[in-house]
């Protein structure tokens, strides 16, 4: 009798959690998020991740998406690409996510991106992106955030808003993606008239004092950093200890406001520091901007930055593209979803952020700013890139 | 004039390094490989206790930042022989040497747990304290970072040639049975050896972070510190800071000369060329080394 007992309750408990658990399948959206969280660029793609969390949190915290919470499974990539497609496939398989949000550098990208489309699991990328996503789009991948090779166009053209002629000095690190930002910084320049001149680093440098040496020796008229924030606040230091006092302008890759703050304080001068950005800075005010500030509040985040930004601003498209994939969502219909997404961003970008069929990144918006004191201010108006203007090798 | 000063400025910082290293090797014949992991935290800890309070260092914060990091990386040191590396007294020595390697990845965790992976400077020193006609400047932590070495190297020779627990931790190191035998506490001195090592480290880590930045990737000066310890010796020294030395001029020299890309990678070139040559270093001594 007592072991029939037993059996019975065992049983009671079972189907209970069996339930349970299929009701939670039922109730929530899985999604994953993959980015480097402990590697060379964790400073840049940490507070990423936590602008899209802290979007997910805000958006479960007022019901959900078509009255389903959104579930996200996080994991580190260490930006190491066989981690990065070990942590899709546990995603995929274990976790059952329907996509897959965040990724790392560009060359965590690709095999991801492979291994997706195999299995038919749509991937959105922020920063960075890689070029599958323009026209004509490959299937399953899609960013808003910024590739390369359109990012170092843009600041090419934006660059005359600082110094009208002379050389100007690419210095990136040895990666696919900055040498892309380096190349199409190089041919928008020279387009307007400037010479070229560039300095590559190792990927894994902690010191940058020899590069900035390097790149000041060259008598450069203006200076851009084609890299993420902890090299922006090294390089710039280096480069001031070297000589160089002019222009420098940080392509916001994953560097934002507190960037150019630590790099002023560690360089002693907060003097001819630029940025050129995809996404607005929490000083422009935008309506968006209070909606973070909110939750930020609300969730424990201190002082988010535009960093941050682009992580809500991936949030904001994952809720659209789940909201249009509708109750019953797949990952067949997220993908189908995805492409048809018109997102109102609300002022944390120049402008709306519309995908289609065969272009899974839409028009962007480039926005230079100049550092004045402890803020960023902006330095006209927002430049809109419809594609590349010259080809991607 | 500005490329020598760079590079005694950063070899100074790879002496540092390579002296914590050798410091644990003679006292224990392990390799520490967890040595750039406690060098950056180190300078975390400093920065945290200089930023506690407000967004600038004040001489009051600085003063804080100093106190707590050099008594925590100090303790720190002790608390790691005693919790880890006293229960291996006696085994194999790459059992030491794997440890470390677990410590390292424990350390670089609490990077990314305790300080979110976020990339900060130490604003120290920053002025210029001498413009080259040419665009170039010597900055104060430039000076800061080679006199801070002499100063450590020389305590260091003191402490080993004119004390007597120095006397005895080098009597340790030669023979650890027979220092044993003569009633000297051997517990003592490995206790010494890392919590010497480890402050040396922070010391380093914060020089670093006044002349560049720290991140979870700023780690990898550790490497530089072993290349610098095993190329001049890594029972020596004096093949400490001249290991430093040559590291720093083989990187920046690269950089400036042959090739930015291949300025991380000469280094190591210049040590396997050493190490074809003499296994046991610049200044090592040859029939002490026992290699993990």
């Amino acid at each position: 009798m007592y072991n029939v007992r037993v059996i019975g309750t065992a049983f009671v408990v079972l189907a209970a959690a069996c339930a349970a658990t299929v009701g939670a399948r039922a109730q929530d959206y899985k999604i994953g998020y993959i980015t480097d969280l402990s590697g060379p660029l964790a400073g840049s793609y940490t507070p990423t991740w936590q602008g899209f969390e802290l979007y997910i949190k805000a958006l479960n915290g007022r019901g959900g998406v078509n009255g389903r919470k959104v579930n996200v499974t996080i994991d580190d990539d260490g930006l190491r690409a066989d981690r990065a497609v070990a942590a899709a496939k546990k995603q995929v398989e274990s976790n059952e996510v329907l996509g897959i949000f965040g990724l790392s550098l560009s060359s965590t990208q690709a095999p991801v991106i492979a291994e997706m489309q195999k299995v038919g699991v749509p991937v959105a990328s922020t920063f960075s992106a890689i070029l599958d996503a323009l026209p004509p789009a490959k299937p399953d991948y899609f960013s808003t955030g910024v590739t390369f090779e359109v990012a170092g166009e843009a600041i090419g053209t934006l660059q005359k808003r600082i110094v009208p002629s002379g050389k100007v000095v690419g210095i990136t690190f040895d990666s696919v993606g900055g040498r892309a930002a380096n190349n199409h910084n190089k041919l928008a320049v020279e387009k307007e008239g400037y010479t070229w001149d560039e300095v590559l680093f190792p990927v894994r440098t902690a010191d940058f004092t020899p590069f900035a040496q390097t790149a000041a020796a060259m008598k450069p008229a203006m200076i851009v950093g084609h890299y993420g924030a902890e090299q922006n606040i090294g390089v710039i230091a280096a480069l001031r200890g070297a000589g160089y006092a002019g222009p420098y302008i940080i392509a916001a890759y994953g560097a934002s406001e507190d960037t150019a703050r630590q790099a002023a304080a560690q360089a002693g001068s907060g003097e001819n520091i630029y940025m050129v950005s995809r996404y607005a800075v929490p000083t422009d005010n935008a309506p968006g901007m209070s909606d973070l500030a909110a939750a930020a509040k609300k969730y424990g985040i201190a002082n988010p930055t535009s960093m941050h930004v682009t992580g809500w601003v991936l949030g904001m498209f994952a809720e659209q593209a789940l909201k249009n994939c509708g109750a019953e969502c797949t990952r067949e219909g997220l993908d189908k979803a995805m492409q048809s997404v018109k997102l109102d961003t609300k002022g944390l970008t120049g402008g709306p952020i519309e995908m289609s069929a065969d272009n899974h990144y839409g028009p962007t918006y480039w926005r230079l700013y100049h550092w004045e004191t402890d803020k960023f201010v902006g330095v006209g108006d927002w430049l809109k890139k419809t594609g590349l203007e010259f080809p991607a090798k | 004039m500005e490329l020598l000063v760079s590079i005694l400025a950063l070899g100074s910082t790879y002496a540092l390094l390579a002296a914590g290293i050798v410091i644990i090797y003679k006292a224990s014949r392990v390799i520490n490989f967890a040595h750039g992991e406690l060098a950056i935290v180190g300078a975390y800890v400093f920065h945290s206790a200089g930023f506690l309070t407000g967004t600038t260092l004040t001489a009051l914060s600085l003063f804080t930042a100093i106190v707590v990091a050099a008594t925590a990386s100090a303790l720190f040191g002790v608390v790691i022989y005693f919790a880890l590396m006293r229960r291996l007294l006696g085994r194999p020595t790459f059992v030491a040497a794997m440890v470390t390697i677990g410590l390292a990845i424990i350390l670089k965790a609490a990077i990314v747990v305790i300080w979110n992976s976020r990339s900060v400077g130490i604003p120290i020193g920053r002025q210029a304290l001498y413009n080259f006609a040419g665009g170039g400047r010597i900055s104060w932590i430039d000076v800061i970072s080679v006199l801070t070495c002499a100063a450590a190297f020389a305590a260091l020779a003191i402490f080993f040639q004119l004390t007597r627990l120095g006397r005895q931790f080098r009597g340790a190191a030669e023979n650890p049975l027979l220092a044993a035998q003569r009633q000297v506490n051997i517990n003592l001195i490995l206790a010494i050896a890392w919590s010497v090592a480890v402050f040396s480290a922070a010391l380093a880590g914060v020089l670093f972070g006044s002349r560049s930045m720290l991140s979870p990737q700023s780690t990898i000066i550790g490497l530089s510190g072993l290349t610098a310890a095993l190329v001049g010796g890594l029972d020596s020294l004096r093949g400490a800071a001249i290991g430093g030395l040559l590291v720093a001029a083989a990187t920046y020299l690269t950089a400036r000369l042959i090739s930015p890309t291949l300025a991380e990678t000469v280094p190591f070139l210049i040590l396997l060329i050493v190490m074809s040559w003499r296994p046991w270093g610049l200044f090592g001594t040859v029939e002490e080394i026992n290699r993990v």
